[in-house]
């Protein structure tokens, strides 16, 4: 039964074909579209039904354009950059120092590593900086690659970004350097960087061996001491591959809660099928509903679907989130959502920003002002000081690729690349690939 | 419009109930929040039980807790 319209492109010549929202005989939700040149495609978008589907989209969509965006030309997605038609001015911004990377991961959606080693240089991550202040800056500043951390001049662009106005650095990395280094996150966290947000796929060495070609588990977890030892706040990245680690969710929660307060939350990643990807796109990706049933078994009922809503400021499809308070006994209680709406997340981009600078920094980052003669707040201080403490955040991003792309999805993308020559890129237009691995817009 | 003030600071500097005319003294009072108390002392009025809750303390330490209470 077909229940919704939308617009994807076609798999292997990324052409705009029409596409349709349809429950399929198994009772979940499918994307169904026709090439006139290349035939049928059929993607799972949901495991579950219409009605669970049609309720997490129940989220207010207020449109908060881009500043100074440019006339469309051909249409989405080819006219990124960004133009009026976009509905989101942007949240996480993700500069590529580098192409260059001390891992070969057979899953890289930046496909690291594979062309003429190459380095930003620091006077044009300078013009990015500033290209972003005059489009609706400051911004939360994710540092990518490639690997961020084989340049030596790292400390130096996060000190120039501080000097520019950006108030929240976020660090993508494999921790390798972290975890080699004892005193390097705390060179970086004194340039001023806030998260690590550390690519952290399992507990045991087989994953890592299938998903980054080596056993790295002792270095992940060096690397999480050395960043707890700076006062830099961390958030696990798990790239989840059915059958190589969908079964180890559980295990990498607990571990994480076992980590607090240095681990500021988990963000999971379903692996993207685009870039550099060695594994074949099963015809059961994971979905959120799945992704969100994994997380409940797995955690004994600890972590419950009812707990999580979709993003506000993206498009609710595209990501899942709860934060929870731990007890003192240990368990934990999930945070109310926010009184008078139905959903669980900010609506606009700065909200978003905002909640993400919070939760994800290290311990120190806050401060509050001293209390007056006729003032005694001890009890909202200790509150606040068992938050940053106890408070734990739970969130994924679903990545779209060319078969299930989803343009009314893409619109309101609000994690955008840097490029040089377009400017702001929506993160899964600048990562689609045609079925042979060629780019729409990564060089 | 009607004003609606509800203290006035005297020439010393003091916090005074409006209404009642007298010196706002240092009481008892709680911030309750989805199902959260805080039980807090701020300047109150003896009388009417007026409670005046300073501006940074609402914009700062107030506000940081309904956020971390928040889900987002």
């Amino acid at each position: 039964m077909v229940f919704g319209r939308t617009k994807s492109v076609c798999p292997v010549c990324l052409r705009v074909i029409d596409a349709e929202k349809t429950t399929g005989a198994d009772g979940n939700i499918y994307m169904e579209k026709t090439c006139p040149g290349h035939g049928h495609f059929s993607a799972l978008i949901w495991e579950g039904d219409l009605r669970s589907y049609l309720r997490w989209g129940t989220v207010s969509s207020t449109v908060e354009p881009p500043v100074d965006a440019k006339a469309p030309g051909e249409g989405c997605p080819y006219d990124c950059g960004l133009c009026t038609e976009h509905l989101r001015k942007g949240c996480c911004m993700l500069l590529e120092l580098t192409n260059r990377c001390n891992l070969r991961c057979p899953v890289c959606f930046a496909a690291a590593g594979e062309k003429e080693p190459y380095d930003l240089p620091l006077d044009e991550i300078e013009r990015q900086y500033d290209f972003l202040m005059a489009h609706g800056g400051p911004f939360n500043i994710q540092l990518s690659g490639g690997e961020p951390t084989v340049r030596d001049d790292l400390p130096e662009i996060i000190r120039l970004g501080r000097e520019k106005g950006f108030t929240f650095f976020q660090l993508n990395t494999n921790g390798l350097r972290l975890a080699r280094e004892a005193d390097y996150a705390a060179v970086l966290k004194a340039a001023g960087l806030n998260t690590v947000f550390l690519q952290f796929d399992g507990m045991t060495d087989e994953v890592y061996i299938t998903l980054r070609g080596r056993a790295l588990l002792k270095e992940k977890l060096a690397a999480v001491d050395n960043c707890e030892r700076a006062g830099l706040g961390i958030v696990l990245v798990p790239v989840v591959a059915p059958g190589v680690n969908d079964m180890q969710v559980g295990d990498i929660l607990r571990f994480a809660l076992s980590r607090m307060p240095a681990v500021r939350g988990v963000h999971f990643q379903p692996v993207s099928y685009f870039g550099r990807c060695g594994l074949e796109r099963p015809g059961r990706p994971i979905t959120i509903p799945r992704m969100l049933r994994l997380i409940g078994e797995q955690t004994g009922g600890q972590m419950k679907y009812e707990d999580f809503g979709g993003g506000g400021a993206e498009n609710p499809y595209c990501s899942f989130h709860a934060s929870y308070m731990r007890r003192p006994d240990g368990s934990l209680k999930p945070l109310a959502r926010k009184a008078g709406s139905s959903c669980c997340c900010c609506t606009g981009s700065d909200d978003s920003r905002e909640f993400v600078a919070n939760q994800w920094s290290g311990e120190d980052s806050r401060e509050y002002a001293p209390d007056g003669d006729m003032t005694q707040t001890s009890a909202l201080d200790e509150f606040l000081a068992q938050a940053r403490l106890n408070t734990f955040s739970l969130s994924g991003m679903l990545f779209q690729d060319a078969m299930n792309l989803d343009l009314d999805r893409l619109k309101r993308c609000y994690i955008c690349e840097l490029d040089s020559e377009r400017g702001m890129v929506p993160f899964c237009a600048y990562n689609l690939t045609d079925t042979d691995g060629k780019a729409l817009y990564r060089k | 419009m009607q004003d609606r003030t509800y203290y006035v600071i005297d020439p010393q500097g003091k916090l005074k109930c409006r209404k009642c005319g007298v010196n706002l003294v240092r009481g008892k009072a709680k911030f309750m929040y989805l199902d959260n108390g805080f039980p807090v002392e701020l300047p109150v009025c003896p009388v009417c039980g007026f409670v005046y809750v300073p501006e940074e303390l609402a914009l700062g330490k107030v506000l940081s807790v309904e956020k971390a209470l928040e889900d987002k």
